[in-house]
């Protein structure tokens, strides 16, 4: 290897190290830790829930539905396509995201439309007259 | 590939023919010392001050509820923020000083005279707005020091009858330093202050493309009465190409700024960050021992002295103007310091002067 080349290689090494030692932190940085969750569960009335109840649960938007004889849900709202919030349609009995259409039945599965998943599920524990969530 | 890439985009865009006739022609004199570098590492200063402080806005909340606990949470909680905001301090701290010691060897080596006053008054006007981003990025981070480091010096046009007054509510949008303040300092330190710089620049650094670096007075050269531009031309014989001779020189001195950056970072980082830095905001408490950036030691403590404040500061405004119009003031042919005692010894007493306000501000 030439010695002008031998450098050129040097100094590109030393110089992309240089480079990634700074851009390192510059992209870490743009990633801020995520906030601490409340760990624990909430907890409702069956008055307080109805037929159905939006709540924000773990910082996600989440719905309490009251399904007809097969007893209560915790969903995400956050559609599994792009992101929107889905809304309960309570004559229809669905869940539909306002966005692309996008719909689901009351156990969160995809009837029609682009979500590629069902939406999530938490798990949800009926004790008497009291709802709780997590 | 590399290569064939290489040259199809230079065929479309004539890079090489650029870099030819705007560098490699363009010549530096031989015997330039390393001060004639100075500029270049402040430009890149000035730059790496605009990409921490775009990071740092990422997280800054100017608002005097969330202003101390943003940068607290930027030193301790984001990752690698710590590094942002200090390479962001003393970068800022070493930018003066290079500022500084750029003007002090073009006066020392007489390099403001004819051709070149304009590029000396606009090299000082970019000194005054560098202090202006320092004034007003002091405020933004909420803290004691920076509150109350901003009702000093807001307050000094109160000195001047009549107008006083109103220039204070003018710089503080009310009577006392408040959230207005802090958006009003915010908006001049990242909105006003930036693109006035950067056009500054841009003149400054075409002054000096287009009139060429000067040779050193002492130089053997100095004596040829070459034109203007003479010394940049490619016929010149006592010269090197700008690139890449001058500009690996350049790098050099880059690096080491770089450097002292890093040095100072590592093992001295609480240098430019006392307590009053990192203690929040309390409008009704002045810490005992208040005092200003180092680069505004002496002005402070001359104010200090003088017991009229408005003698005091008519004396440094007047001061700054014949800094500024010093190439017309001083207009003889003459640049070698060293053949004139006068201002050889002016130059010594006033160095010495600032020198000892610095000190006596610091330590009274």
């Amino acid at each position: 290897m030439e010695r002008r080349s031998f450098l050129g290689l040097i100094g590109s090494a030393l110089g992309l190290t240089a480079f990634g030692t700074m851009a390192y932190p510059l992209i870490r940085y743009l990633a801020p830790p995520k906030p601490k969750l409340q760990k624990g569960r909430q907890s409702f009335s069956k008055t307080d829930i109805g037929d159905a109840k939006e709540i924000v649960y773990q910082q996600t938007p989440t719905i309490i539905i009251n399904r007809p004889g097969k007893g209560y849900i915790a969903l995400a709202r956050v559609c599994t396509h792009l992101g929107c919030l889905i809304e309960y349609d309570r004559d229809k009995k669905r869940l539909v995201c306002p966005c692309h259409a996008g719909m689901f039945d009351l156990e969160g599965r995809v009837i029609s439309g682009p979500p590629p998943e069902p939406l999530l599920t938490f798990p949800l524990r009926v004790e008497g007259e009291e709802i709780t969530i997590g | 590939m590399w290569q064939k890439l290489k040259d199809g985009i230079d065929h479309r865009i004539g890079l090489n023919e650029l870099i030819d006739s705007k560098l490699r022609e363009y010549r530096v004199p031989g015997d330039t010392n390393i001060f004639y570098t100075v500029g270049i590492v402040t430009v890149v200063a000035y730059m790496i001050q605009a990409v921490t402080g775009y990071f740092l806005l990422m997280y800054y909340i100017p608002h005097p509820d969330h202003a101390f606990q943003s940068i607290q949470d930027i030193m301790t909680v984001i990752p690698y923020g710590w590094f942002i905001r200090m390479i962001h301090i003393v970068a800022a701290n070493l930018m003066v000083a290079l500022v500084f010691i750029h003007l002090v060897s073009i006066f020392f080596m007489g390099n403001y005279k004819k051709p070149r006053e304009m590029t000396w008054l606009a090299g000082g006007v970019l000194l005054l707005i560098t202090l202006a981003f320092c004034l007003s990025g002091y405020l933004l981070p909420w803290s004691q020091r920076s509150y109350w480091a901003t009702t000093i010096v807001t307050n000094i046009p109160t000195a001047f009858p009549v107008i006083g007054d109103f220039a204070v509510t003018i710089l503080r949008g009310g009577d006392s330093v408040s959230g207005v303040t802090l958006t009003r300092f915010f908006s001049l330190h990242v909105g006003f202050l930036p693109p006035l710089f950067l056009s500054i620049m841009g003149l400054h650094i075409f002054l000096v493309w287009r009139i060429g670096l000067s040779v050193p007075p002492s130089s053997p050269s100095a004596k040829e009465q070459k034109p203007w531009t003479g010394y940049a031309k490619v016929n010149y014989s006592k010269s090197y190409p700008f690139y890449p001779d001058f500009v690996l020189k350049e790098s050099s001195m880059i690096l080491l700024f770089l450097t002292v950056t890093f040095l100072i970072m590592s093992f001295l980082p609480t240098l430019f960050l006392p307590e009053t830095a990192t203690t929040p905001a309390d409008p009704l408490r002045t810490p005992p021992d208040i005092k200003p950036e180092w680069y505004f030691l002496a002005p402070y403590q001359m104010l200090k002295v003088i017991p009229n404040k408005f003698l005091g500061i008519c004396i440094q405004l007047i001061a700054i103007v014949v800094f500024m119009l010093w190439p017309w003031i001083d207009s003889g042919d003459e640049r070698n310091i060293s053949k004139r005692p006068v201002l050889l010894t002016l130059f010594l007493l006033l160095a010495v002067l600032w020198i000892v306000l610095t000190f006596w501000g610091r330590y009274s």
